[in-house]
């Protein structure tokens, strides 16, 4: 109602006739079968709860962050679980910066309701101190490009998001018992959160008089269609939410069948997110791993390139002399960890590269 | 919380496929084109259309077809508590998204090139099922407007407690955490127009509720027909020839 | 206008009102109430070849099938719904009262109570002395000088252009601007097209204007020669005068006319209350009916009641005839 449709791009009567009589035949515009998905590419970036999902043309990020909260007074058990979308106006000329449009708000509003109402996330674990302090998950979706379907995109990369975000561990200490403590990641793993099921949305669009079936609109297609269906499943056969909001009517059997369609993808993306998400975990495992081993490597190759001694001397014999400094001095933590390691490597074989065990202190 | 008792009777009284008392009245609101005024149990809703005239906004005229506009508030005494927002929260506008485009799919708006229709609706009073009894107000309002349609829309809601599929929910119902399924049809064809749903529910139960859902907006389609004739032959009488 | 069911009639208005409803039932009944249909509904036809599908109506699996609530009319091999609560329908040489919204280049745009605005040309309408005399730069701009906002303006639907919007023309003297009057808004399908749609009321001194896009307007007489002159050189006149002057030069309406024109309004608000056609000769009756009754009492249920009791009366004598 509030866009601007002077800057939107009208499409021409020719594209309309020949999106819809190629539809006839079974072939679409980009020379898909109707129930095909364009290429999907899930990426992360570095810190957890973050990823970037591609879709054929539609790019979108999501981010996700944490933090301490009050409860809401009818749930003090539970931990809250808010979704932000972000239609950045490079995306699409339509798209405003500043408030979002009635669509941004069906979007947010469709991702939350397969999200939140369907129980995937359990909230019950946030609960820190019941009726005081909870963790309230936000996740915050950017949309960068606007390539059409972008109520699946932005699923995903909130599921992708989700799956990987750690939050801080915290615990309960302090003189009382009552004070909470944040561990930083340095001190403490930080613990994913617990995800039940993946609610995979999967968008239908009807083109045509004959209300033709296709799935996974691009940005020609949505503008030619007459009506549109998201069905959110997830691999156990539930279905978590359908929205259907007006356009052109459709029979139910046509809707049972959307939705048996709809379950074989929700399959396909499921795995598909699972498969990156276990590969991303198991890089980020490496990664700590080639970061502890790295360090000492530094350490005991120094002395070793210099020839090893005149410094190796030296800074043995300063650790030697002065071993309550280091025990003092915690100005540079890692410094101190160098030399205590330094010392441990000294002591065993300085050539080992040893993997050193015990929790992080990155 | 038990929500169908072991005799089969719900909290109010119902059987789990009764529905709610419905009661309409064309005309509320004497300054609009169409209006009208629609009542499932305690929930009361009223709809205004104005239209087709001017449009208001040059940029966003449609040369070939007429624009509908929607606006669906709460009013603040609407639920228990007072409500802050009656407007532009993200729910109102997600539902007169909702409500604006399950219109459009059943006005006729080629005939109506460079107008625009405006449809407003406002919840008195909300005991579950609003959007459904905003939509059904909608369409009387549209029908007494004189604004040409392919078909009525009805819209009725069905959830799932207690392993029974129950037609029309109340707030206590809805707010209870288990599946809401709200349909819209059109009645002739009995196609389905709108369709949204929460929370989870396994496959072939959807199939049962969607089923009871849709059967209930064909009876609201019943009544809504009725009162249409029935004013329609006041009027003429009133007319005569 | 006040809906009936609003009225707080008592016991005995209430079973009079009845009566006369019922009695409005038996006279129309014969004609048409299996023909009402509501939206959606399909309409009862032999399928002969050529038949017409007329408004309202639209191809729904080789049915017909209706698409507004009213009335089906056939008409030799045309069929179609005819709707009472519609918008009004323009057609060429209808006499129409608008109200300008805006000023444009050239043209005047007013509301008449249709899908899109009225366009008024400045060409269209007598500029007061001279009709023959070519417009100038100064016309244009002067074009503040006879129509502003807000100001109800009597016309002719010259044509419909090609967007759908209508085109006017006031080329005569007896359109133009009105004042000194009330306007009422009515449903159009309660005015019909007749010969005539200007009407002096002798005995009252009004002037009643039935545009058939709804818009009813009651006012003074006014000797329809010259006023569009009248104002003109009143205003050049004032313009060179003290502005302050302004009112004392127009002539006052007396109580009388005044009380006259709020009874011909009231009397139109009761008709369309009530959903009756609107005639002169109806609200002259109706006016009459009403002189036994204080002017706001006409607005009261005891004269609902009065007005319809009329009505059959009106009808069944019709009948006769």
């Amino acid at each position: 109602m509030e866009q601007r449709l002077a800057s939107t791009w009208r499409m021409s009567v020719n594209e309309k006739k020949f999106i819809e009589s190629s539809l006839l035949s079974d072939l679409r515009a980009d020379g898909r079968r109707p129930f095909d998905y364009r290429r999907l590419t899930i990426k992360f970036g570095r810190e957890d709860g973050s990823s970037e999902v591609q879709l054929g043309n539609t790019h979108v990020m999501a981010f996700v962050t944490s933090q301490l909260v009050q409860p809401y007074r009818d749930r003090p058990n539970e931990g809250t679980l808010s979704f932000y979308t972000e239609f950045s106006p490079m995306a699409d000329p339509s798209f405003e910066a500043g408030r979002p449009g009635e669509f941004a708000v069906e979007l947010g509003r469709i991702i939350d309701r397969g999200l939140r109402e369907s129980k995937a996330v359990d909230t019950e674990s946030l609960c820190v101190i019941s009726g005081k302090l909870v963790w309230a998950i936000r996740i915050d979706v950017h949309i960068l490009d606007n390539g059409g379907n972008l109520v699946d995109a932005a699923n995903i990369a909130a599921l992708a998001a989700l799956s990987t975000f750690r939050r801080p561990e915290c615990t309960l200490g302090g003189e009382d018992g009552q004070e909470l403590i944040v561990h930083p990641p340095e001190v403490r793993d930080p613990i994913p959160l617990i995800i039940h099921h993946l609610p995979v949305a999967v968008t239908f669009g009807f083109i045509g008089k004959e209300s033709i079936m296709v799935i996974d609109p691009t940005h020609l297609e949505e503008a030619v269609m007459g009506g549109r269906m998201t069905v959110t499943l997830n691999t156990n056969g539930d279905v978590c939410a359908i929205q259907k909001a007006g356009g052109d009517g459709i029979l139910q059997s046509v809707i049972m069948q959307c939705l048996r369609i709809a379950s074989v993808k929700a399959g396909d993306i499921s795995s598909k997110i699972k498969n990156a998400v276990e590969s991303f975990n198991t890089e980020r495992a490496l990664r700590k791993i080639k970061r502890h081993s790295s360090s000492s490597a530094v350490e005991v190759s120094e002395p070793a390139q210099k020839g090893g001694t005149e410094l190796s001397r030296t800074h043995v014999g300063r650790l030697n002399s002065t071993p309550e400094e280091s025990g003092v001095g915690q100005s540079n933590g890692m410094e101190v960890d160098g030399k205590i390691l330094q010392q441990e490597t000294s002591r065993r074989d300085s050539g080992a590269q040893s993997f050193i065990g015990g929790p992080s202190s990155w | 919380m038990e929500f169908v008792s072991p005799e089969g009777l719900r909290l109010d009284g119902r059987r789990p496929m009764e529905m709610r008392q419905l009661r309409a009245k064309i005309g509320a609101v004497d300054k609009a084109h169409g209006s009208a005024y629609f009542e499932m149990g305690n929930t009361k809703v009223i709809a205004a259309v104005y239209g087709p005239r001017e449009v208001q906004n040059r940029s966003q005229q449609l040369n070939d077809q007429a624009l509908v506009r929607c606006e669906y508030t709460m009013a603040n005494f609407s639920t228990g508590d007072r409500r802050r927002k009656p407007k532009g929260d993200r729910r109102s506008t997600e539902i007169s998204l909702v409500i604006r485009q399950t219109m459009e799919a059943c006005i006729m708006t080629h005939l109506m090139p460079r107008s625009q229709i405006d449809i407003f609706v406002q919840v008195l009073q909300a005991d579950g099922g609003t959007r459904s009894a905003c939509i059904n107000a909608a369409t009387l309002a549209l029908a007494d407007a004189g604004i040409p349609m392919h078909d009525l829309v009805t819209s009725c809601s069905a959830g799932y407690l207690n392993s029974t599929p129950l037609l029309d929910l109340n707030y206590v119902e809805d707010s209870a955490g288990g599946p809401d399924v709200t349909v819209g049809i059109l009645p002739k064809s009995t196609k389905v127009t709108l369709l949204q749903m929460d929370s989870k529910l396994p496959m072939d139960i959807f199939e049962n509720v969607m089923q009871l859902a849709t059967e209930g907006c064909k009876a609201v389609a019943n009544y809504i027909r009725e009162v249409l004739l029935e004013k329609t032959k006041e009027r003429q009488k009133f007319h005569g020839v | 206008m006040r809906d009936i069911e609003s009225l707080r009639l008592n016991q005995t208005q209430k079973l009079r009102f009845e009566k006369a409803l019922e009695q409005l039932d038996f006279l129309s009944a014969a004609a048409n109430s299996n023909a009402c249909v509501a939206v959606a509904d399909t309409i009862l036809v032999d399928h002969q070849d050529g038949l017409l599908k007329g408004h309202g109506t639209t191809d729904f699996d080789g049915e017909l099938v209706a698409t507004v609530c009213g009335v089906v009319e056939r008409v030799n091999k045309l069929v179609y719904v005819r709707t009472l609560r519609a918008r009004y329908k323009p057609e060429t040489g209808d006499i129409i009262v608008g109200r300008v919204i805006e000023v444009a280049p050239k043209r005047w745009r007013l509301e008449i109570n249709f899908t899109q605005d009225a366009v008024l040309m400045l060409s269209s309408i007598t500029t007061g002395e001279d009709i023959q005399r070519r417009q100038t730069a100064d016309d244009e701009l002067n074009m503040r000088s006879i129509f502003v906002e807000n100001d109800v303006v009597c016309a002719e639907v010259r044509g419909v252009q090609h967007d759908g919007s209508l085109h006017l023309q006031a080329r005569s003297q007896k359109y133009g601007k009105l004042e000194r009057g009330q306007l009422l808004t009515v449903p159009p399908y309660l005015v019909k097209r007749r010969k005539q749609h200007y009407h002096y009321l002798e005995q009252l001194g009004i002037d009643l204007i039935l545009g058939c896009n709804g818009f009813i307007w009651v006012g003074e007489h006014i000797d329809t020669k010259d006023d569009m002159v009248e104002d003109q050189v009143a205003k050049s006149e004032q313009q060179n005068e003290n502005p302050g002057d302004n009112f004392s030069k127009e002539t006052y309406t007396s109580v009388e006319i005044r009380q006259n024109i709020c009874r011909a309004a009231n009397a139109v608000r009761v008709l369309c209350a009530l959903g009756f056609n609107i005639t002169a000769d109806v609200i002259i009756e109706t006016v009459k009916l009403s002189n036994s009754v204080d002017i706001h009492e006409m607005l009261g249920p005891e004269f609902y009641v009065l007005v319809a009791e009329s009505e059959v009366e009106r009808r069944r004598s019709s009948k006769r005839i």
